[in-house]
Protein backbone atom coordinates (compact mmCIF):
# COMPACT_ATOMS: atom_id res chain seq x y z
CA UNK A 1 0.00 0.00 0.00
CA UNK A 2 2.96 2.03 0.87
CA UNK A 3 4.78 1.73 -2.49
CA UNK A 4 1.79 2.39 -4.68
CA UNK A 5 0.85 5.32 -2.82
CA UNK A 6 4.58 6.43 -3.10
CA UNK A 7 4.09 5.58 -6.87
CA UNK A 8 1.00 7.81 -7.28
CA UNK A 9 2.49 10.62 -5.36
CA UNK A 10 5.81 10.46 -7.70
CA UNK A 11 3.24 9.97 -10.93
CA UNK A 12 1.66 13.49 -9.55
CA UNK A 13 4.44 15.58 -8.78
CA UNK A 14 5.60 14.39 -12.17
CA UNK A 15 2.66 15.68 -14.05
CA UNK A 16 3.02 18.98 -12.16
CA UNK A 17 6.37 19.34 -13.36
CA UNK A 18 5.29 18.60 -16.69
CA UNK A 19 2.82 21.26 -16.78
CA UNK A 20 4.77 23.93 -15.06
CA UNK A 21 5.97 25.02 -18.42
CA UNK A 22 2.12 25.74 -20.14
CA UNK A 23 1.66 29.73 -19.30
CA UNK A 24 4.28 31.75 -21.51
CA UNK A 25 4.25 35.60 -20.48
CA UNK A 26 5.63 39.36 -21.08
CA UNK A 27 5.61 42.49 -19.05
CA UNK A 28 7.47 44.01 -21.82
CA UNK A 29 6.01 43.07 -24.59
CA UNK A 30 6.53 45.79 -28.18
CA UNK A 31 2.84 46.74 -30.16
CA UNK A 32 3.70 49.27 -32.49
CA UNK A 33 1.02 51.22 -34.97
CA UNK A 34 1.94 52.50 -38.08
CA UNK A 35 -0.54 54.42 -40.62
CA UNK A 36 0.34 55.85 -43.92
CA UNK A 37 -0.34 59.06 -44.20
CA UNK A 38 -0.01 61.82 -47.33
CA UNK A 39 1.46 64.33 -45.04
CA UNK A 40 3.31 62.68 -43.41
CA UNK A 41 3.40 58.70 -42.01
CA UNK A 42 2.00 58.46 -38.60
CA UNK A 43 4.03 55.65 -36.21
CA UNK A 44 3.91 55.08 -32.36
CA UNK A 45 5.31 51.94 -29.87
CA UNK A 46 4.34 50.94 -26.81
CA UNK A 47 7.00 48.78 -24.64
CA UNK A 48 4.82 47.78 -22.11
CA UNK A 49 2.41 45.29 -23.49
CA UNK A 50 1.29 42.10 -21.05
CA UNK A 51 1.26 38.84 -22.71
CA UNK A 52 -0.03 35.68 -21.43
CA UNK A 53 -0.04 32.12 -23.80
CA UNK A 54 -1.21 29.32 -22.34
CA UNK A 55 0.67 26.53 -24.86
CA UNK A 56 -2.48 23.61 -23.35
CA UNK A 57 -4.94 25.56 -24.31
CA UNK A 58 -3.72 27.58 -27.17
CA UNK A 59 -5.75 30.51 -25.18
CA UNK A 60 -4.03 34.05 -26.11
CA UNK A 61 -4.09 37.35 -24.19
CA UNK A 62 -2.68 40.98 -24.52
CA UNK A 63 -3.44 44.21 -22.34
CA UNK A 64 -2.13 47.58 -24.08
CA UNK A 65 -2.48 50.55 -21.90
CA UNK A 66 -3.29 53.25 -24.34
CA UNK A 67 -1.37 56.13 -22.98
CA UNK A 68 1.51 54.25 -23.24
CA UNK A 69 1.89 54.55 -27.29
CA UNK A 70 5.17 56.69 -27.33
CA UNK A 71 5.52 59.15 -30.54
CA UNK A 72 7.90 61.36 -32.12
CA UNK A 73 5.88 64.25 -31.86
CA UNK A 74 4.22 65.96 -28.86
CA UNK A 75 1.38 67.02 -30.71
CA UNK A 76 0.61 63.89 -32.55
CA UNK A 77 0.85 61.92 -29.02
CA UNK A 78 -1.76 64.69 -27.99
CA UNK A 79 -4.25 64.23 -30.44
CA UNK A 80 -4.04 60.52 -30.24
CA UNK A 81 -4.64 60.58 -26.91
CA UNK A 82 -7.57 63.05 -26.63
CA UNK A 83 -9.41 63.04 -29.64
CA UNK A 84 -8.78 59.92 -31.91
CA UNK A 85 -8.89 56.83 -28.68
CA UNK A 86 -10.03 59.06 -26.03
CA UNK A 87 -7.99 56.92 -23.88
CA UNK A 88 -9.08 58.99 -20.48
CA UNK A 89 -12.11 57.35 -21.57
CA UNK A 90 -11.17 53.94 -22.74
CA UNK A 91 -7.07 53.37 -21.15
CA UNK A 92 -6.60 49.76 -22.06
CA UNK A 93 -6.99 48.02 -25.23
CA UNK A 94 -7.51 44.18 -25.05
CA UNK A 95 -7.15 41.19 -26.80
CA UNK A 96 -8.88 38.06 -25.74
CA UNK A 97 -8.51 34.66 -28.38
CA UNK A 98 -7.15 31.64 -29.20
CA UNK A 99 -4.17 30.02 -31.12
CA UNK A 100 -6.50 27.86 -33.32
CA UNK A 101 -3.75 25.53 -35.60
CA UNK A 102 -2.25 24.63 -31.81
CA UNK A 103 -1.81 20.86 -32.62
CA UNK A 104 0.71 22.06 -35.92
CA UNK A 105 2.73 23.83 -32.84
CA UNK A 106 5.35 22.10 -31.00
CA UNK A 107 6.17 23.69 -28.07
CA UNK A 108 8.76 21.44 -26.78
CA UNK A 109 10.84 22.03 -30.10
CA UNK A 110 12.93 24.90 -30.84
CA UNK A 111 11.87 25.97 -34.46
CA UNK A 112 9.26 28.40 -35.92
CA UNK A 113 5.89 28.10 -36.90
CA UNK A 114 3.30 29.67 -38.35
CA UNK A 115 0.39 30.15 -35.59
CA UNK A 116 -3.19 31.08 -36.65
CA UNK A 117 -5.05 33.01 -34.52
CA UNK A 118 -8.30 34.42 -33.96
CA UNK A 119 -10.01 36.49 -31.19
CA UNK A 120 -11.89 39.78 -30.16
CA UNK A 121 -9.82 42.99 -30.04
CA UNK A 122 -11.61 45.86 -27.51
CA UNK A 123 -10.51 49.35 -28.89
CA UNK A 124 -11.91 52.52 -27.94
CA UNK A 125 -15.05 51.03 -26.46
CA UNK A 126 -15.18 48.91 -29.48
CA UNK A 127 -14.73 45.17 -29.66
CA UNK A 128 -14.52 43.22 -33.02
CA UNK A 129 -13.09 40.29 -34.14
CA UNK A 130 -9.93 39.93 -35.15
CA UNK A 131 -8.07 36.94 -37.32
CA UNK A 132 -4.70 36.69 -38.68
CA UNK A 133 -1.63 34.38 -39.19
CA UNK A 134 1.43 35.26 -36.97
CA UNK A 135 4.99 33.16 -36.39
CA UNK A 136 5.90 31.61 -32.94
CA UNK A 137 9.34 31.04 -32.62
CA UNK A 138 10.39 28.66 -29.81
CA UNK A 139 14.17 29.06 -28.49
CA UNK A 140 16.06 28.02 -25.76
CA UNK A 141 13.20 27.48 -23.37
CA UNK A 142 11.48 31.52 -24.57
CA UNK A 143 8.73 31.67 -27.28
CA UNK A 144 8.92 34.71 -29.65
CA UNK A 145 5.48 36.04 -30.95
CA UNK A 146 5.50 37.88 -34.19
CA UNK A 147 2.38 38.76 -35.81
CA UNK A 148 1.13 41.76 -38.17
CA UNK A 149 -2.31 42.82 -38.82
CA UNK A 150 -4.44 45.51 -40.50
CA UNK A 151 -7.50 47.34 -38.85
CA UNK A 152 -9.75 49.75 -39.96
CA UNK A 153 -10.28 52.77 -37.58
CA UNK A 154 -14.03 53.18 -38.75
CA UNK A 155 -14.63 49.77 -36.94
CA UNK A 156 -13.42 50.85 -33.72
CA UNK A 157 -15.31 54.54 -34.05
CA UNK A 158 -12.14 56.22 -34.10
CA UNK A 159 -12.83 59.90 -35.92
CA UNK A 160 -10.15 61.68 -37.95
CA UNK A 161 -11.70 65.29 -37.88
CA UNK A 162 -12.38 66.64 -41.25
CA UNK A 163 -9.38 69.08 -41.21
CA UNK A 164 -7.06 65.91 -41.03
CA UNK A 165 -9.26 62.97 -43.02
CA UNK A 166 -7.65 63.12 -46.04
CA UNK A 167 -4.14 62.73 -44.83
CA UNK A 168 -4.62 59.65 -42.31
CA UNK A 169 -5.01 56.56 -43.63
CA UNK A 170 -8.22 54.85 -43.23
CA UNK A 171 -6.62 51.62 -42.12
CA UNK A 172 -3.83 51.08 -40.00
CA UNK A 173 -1.30 48.30 -39.60
CA UNK A 174 -0.44 47.03 -36.14
CA UNK A 175 3.16 44.67 -35.15
CA UNK A 176 2.87 42.73 -32.60
CA UNK A 177 6.20 41.62 -30.87
CA UNK A 178 6.83 39.80 -27.59
CA UNK A 179 9.26 37.79 -26.25
CA UNK A 180 7.78 35.08 -23.64
CA UNK A 181 8.87 33.84 -20.30
CA UNK A 182 7.82 30.23 -18.89
CA UNK A 183 5.51 31.77 -15.68
CA UNK A 184 6.58 30.08 -12.49
CA UNK A 185 3.59 28.98 -10.40
CA UNK B 1 1.24 105.52 -48.29
CA UNK B 2 2.99 105.39 -45.27
CA UNK B 3 0.63 103.88 -42.70
CA UNK B 4 -0.67 101.69 -45.28
CA UNK B 5 3.71 99.91 -45.28
CA UNK B 6 2.97 99.78 -41.59
CA UNK B 7 -0.50 98.27 -41.54
CA UNK B 8 1.19 95.24 -44.26
CA UNK B 9 4.51 94.42 -42.51
CA UNK B 10 2.02 93.71 -39.38
CA UNK B 11 0.31 91.59 -40.86
CA UNK B 12 3.53 90.20 -42.72
CA UNK B 13 4.89 90.07 -39.45
CA UNK B 14 1.76 88.57 -37.50
CA UNK B 15 2.01 85.64 -40.15
CA UNK B 16 5.54 85.36 -40.18
CA UNK B 17 4.99 84.42 -36.44
CA UNK B 18 2.39 82.29 -37.12
CA UNK B 19 4.06 80.49 -39.15
CA UNK B 20 6.88 80.09 -37.18
CA UNK B 21 4.61 79.04 -33.99
CA UNK B 22 2.87 76.70 -35.99
CA UNK B 23 5.87 75.23 -37.36
CA UNK B 24 7.47 74.83 -33.90
CA UNK B 25 3.98 73.29 -32.38
CA UNK B 26 4.14 70.55 -34.77
CA UNK B 27 7.44 69.54 -34.70
CA UNK B 28 7.63 70.06 -30.46
CA UNK B 29 9.10 66.70 -29.72
CA UNK B 30 8.29 64.64 -25.90
CA UNK B 31 9.62 66.37 -23.44
CA UNK B 32 12.55 65.25 -20.71
CA UNK B 33 10.95 65.10 -18.00
CA UNK B 34 14.42 65.89 -15.82
CA UNK B 35 13.24 69.40 -15.62
CA UNK B 36 9.80 68.93 -15.15
CA UNK B 37 8.04 69.24 -11.45
CA UNK B 38 5.68 66.25 -10.57
CA UNK B 39 1.66 67.04 -10.20
CA UNK B 40 2.25 64.60 -7.47
CA UNK B 41 4.68 63.14 -5.14
CA UNK B 42 4.01 59.84 -2.91
CA UNK B 43 5.02 56.51 -2.06
CA UNK B 44 4.80 53.63 -4.47
CA UNK B 45 2.83 51.54 -2.21
CA UNK B 46 0.11 54.99 -1.62
CA UNK B 47 -0.37 54.92 -5.19
CA UNK B 48 -1.23 51.39 -5.45
CA UNK B 49 -3.53 51.67 -2.65
CA UNK B 50 -5.74 54.42 -4.38
CA UNK B 51 -5.60 52.28 -7.80
CA UNK B 52 -6.08 48.78 -6.09
CA UNK B 53 -9.21 50.57 -4.11
CA UNK B 54 -10.80 52.28 -7.39
CA UNK B 55 -8.98 51.88 -10.53
CA UNK B 56 -11.57 54.51 -12.22
CA UNK B 57 -11.09 57.34 -10.12
CA UNK B 58 -6.45 56.99 -9.68
CA UNK B 59 -7.43 56.96 -13.54
CA UNK B 60 -9.16 60.30 -12.98
CA UNK B 61 -6.80 61.58 -11.17
CA UNK B 62 -3.12 60.41 -12.34
CA UNK B 63 -3.55 59.26 -16.03
CA UNK B 64 -1.26 61.34 -18.22
CA UNK B 65 0.32 63.13 -15.05
CA UNK B 66 3.47 63.44 -13.81
CA UNK B 67 3.91 61.20 -10.80
CA UNK B 68 7.44 60.68 -8.00
CA UNK B 69 7.40 57.82 -6.54
CA UNK B 70 9.59 56.93 -3.80
CA UNK B 71 9.47 52.82 -3.00
CA UNK B 72 12.11 50.27 -2.78
CA UNK B 73 14.00 48.93 -5.90
CA UNK B 74 12.99 45.26 -6.74
CA UNK B 75 15.16 44.70 -9.73
CA UNK B 76 16.01 46.14 -12.77
CA UNK B 77 14.98 44.17 -16.47
CA UNK B 78 16.31 45.28 -19.70
CA UNK B 79 14.98 44.40 -23.18
CA UNK B 80 16.38 43.09 -26.22
CA UNK B 81 16.39 46.98 -27.30
CA UNK B 82 18.48 48.03 -24.92
CA UNK B 83 15.32 49.41 -22.99
CA UNK B 84 15.51 49.39 -18.88
CA UNK B 85 12.65 49.16 -16.40
CA UNK B 86 12.92 49.46 -12.70
CA UNK B 87 10.54 47.52 -10.87
CA UNK B 88 9.30 49.08 -7.71
CA UNK B 89 7.73 47.28 -4.95
CA UNK B 90 8.19 45.00 -2.15
CA UNK B 91 9.84 41.95 -2.32
CA UNK B 92 7.17 39.62 -1.25
CA UNK B 93 4.10 41.46 -3.25
CA UNK B 94 2.56 40.65 -6.13
CA UNK B 95 2.20 44.33 -7.02
CA UNK B 96 4.68 46.10 -8.75
CA UNK B 97 5.11 50.00 -10.08
CA UNK B 98 7.02 49.25 -13.43
CA UNK B 99 8.89 52.02 -14.58
CA UNK B 100 10.45 52.53 -18.19
CA UNK B 101 13.10 54.66 -18.18
CA UNK B 102 13.92 57.11 -20.52
CA UNK B 103 16.97 56.66 -22.90
CA UNK B 104 19.03 59.70 -20.99
CA UNK B 105 19.03 56.80 -18.08
CA UNK B 106 20.85 53.95 -19.08
CA UNK B 107 23.74 55.25 -17.04
CA UNK B 108 22.04 56.41 -13.62
CA UNK B 109 20.40 53.24 -13.76
CA UNK B 110 23.45 51.19 -13.76
CA UNK B 111 24.53 52.68 -10.14
CA UNK B 112 21.29 51.84 -8.79
CA UNK B 113 21.52 49.03 -5.80
CA UNK B 114 18.33 45.96 -5.50
CA UNK B 115 16.56 46.70 -2.19
CA UNK B 116 17.41 50.13 -1.43
CA UNK B 117 14.36 53.49 -1.98
CA UNK B 118 14.49 55.09 -4.97
CA UNK B 119 12.42 58.18 -6.49
CA UNK B 120 11.22 57.72 -9.53
CA UNK B 121 9.22 60.23 -11.79
CA UNK B 122 7.25 59.50 -14.65
CA UNK B 123 4.12 59.80 -16.86
CA UNK B 124 1.76 57.85 -15.52
CA UNK B 125 0.47 55.55 -18.30
CA UNK B 126 -2.37 53.06 -16.11
CA UNK B 127 -3.26 50.00 -14.26
CA UNK B 128 -2.73 46.68 -15.21
CA UNK B 129 -4.76 44.43 -13.12
CA UNK B 130 -4.30 40.34 -13.66
CA UNK B 131 -4.70 37.25 -11.39
CA UNK B 132 -1.92 35.35 -13.13
CA UNK B 133 0.31 38.02 -13.55
CA UNK B 134 -0.17 40.59 -10.40
CA UNK B 135 -0.90 44.23 -10.24
CA UNK B 136 1.29 46.64 -12.07
CA UNK B 137 1.17 50.46 -12.76
CA UNK B 138 2.74 51.63 -15.36
CA UNK B 139 4.69 54.62 -15.35
CA UNK B 140 6.49 55.76 -18.70
CA UNK B 141 9.64 58.53 -19.55
CA UNK B 142 11.23 57.69 -16.30
CA UNK B 143 13.64 59.72 -14.90
CA UNK B 144 15.38 59.21 -11.49
CA UNK B 145 15.38 61.96 -9.08
CA UNK B 146 18.06 62.61 -6.62
CA UNK B 147 17.28 64.13 -3.38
Amino acid sequence: MKRTSFIVALGMLASFALNAQDKYFTKTGEVAFYSKASLENIEAHNRSVTCVLDTKSGNLQFAVLMKGFEFEKALMQEHFNENYVESHKYPKAEFKGQVTNLTELNFTKDGTYKAKVKGKLSLHGQTRDVETTGSITVKGGKILADATFEIALADYQIEIPNVVKDNIGKTVSITVDCDLEPLKK
Amino acid sequence: MHKKSIIISIILLAILIGGWYGYSEYNRKVKNLSSVTADFNLSGNQLLSEFEANEPSANQKYLGKIVAVSEVLRSVEVNDNGNYFLILGPENSMSSIRCSMDSTMHEEVKSLVNASVVRIKGVCTGFNSDELLGSDIILNRCVIELN
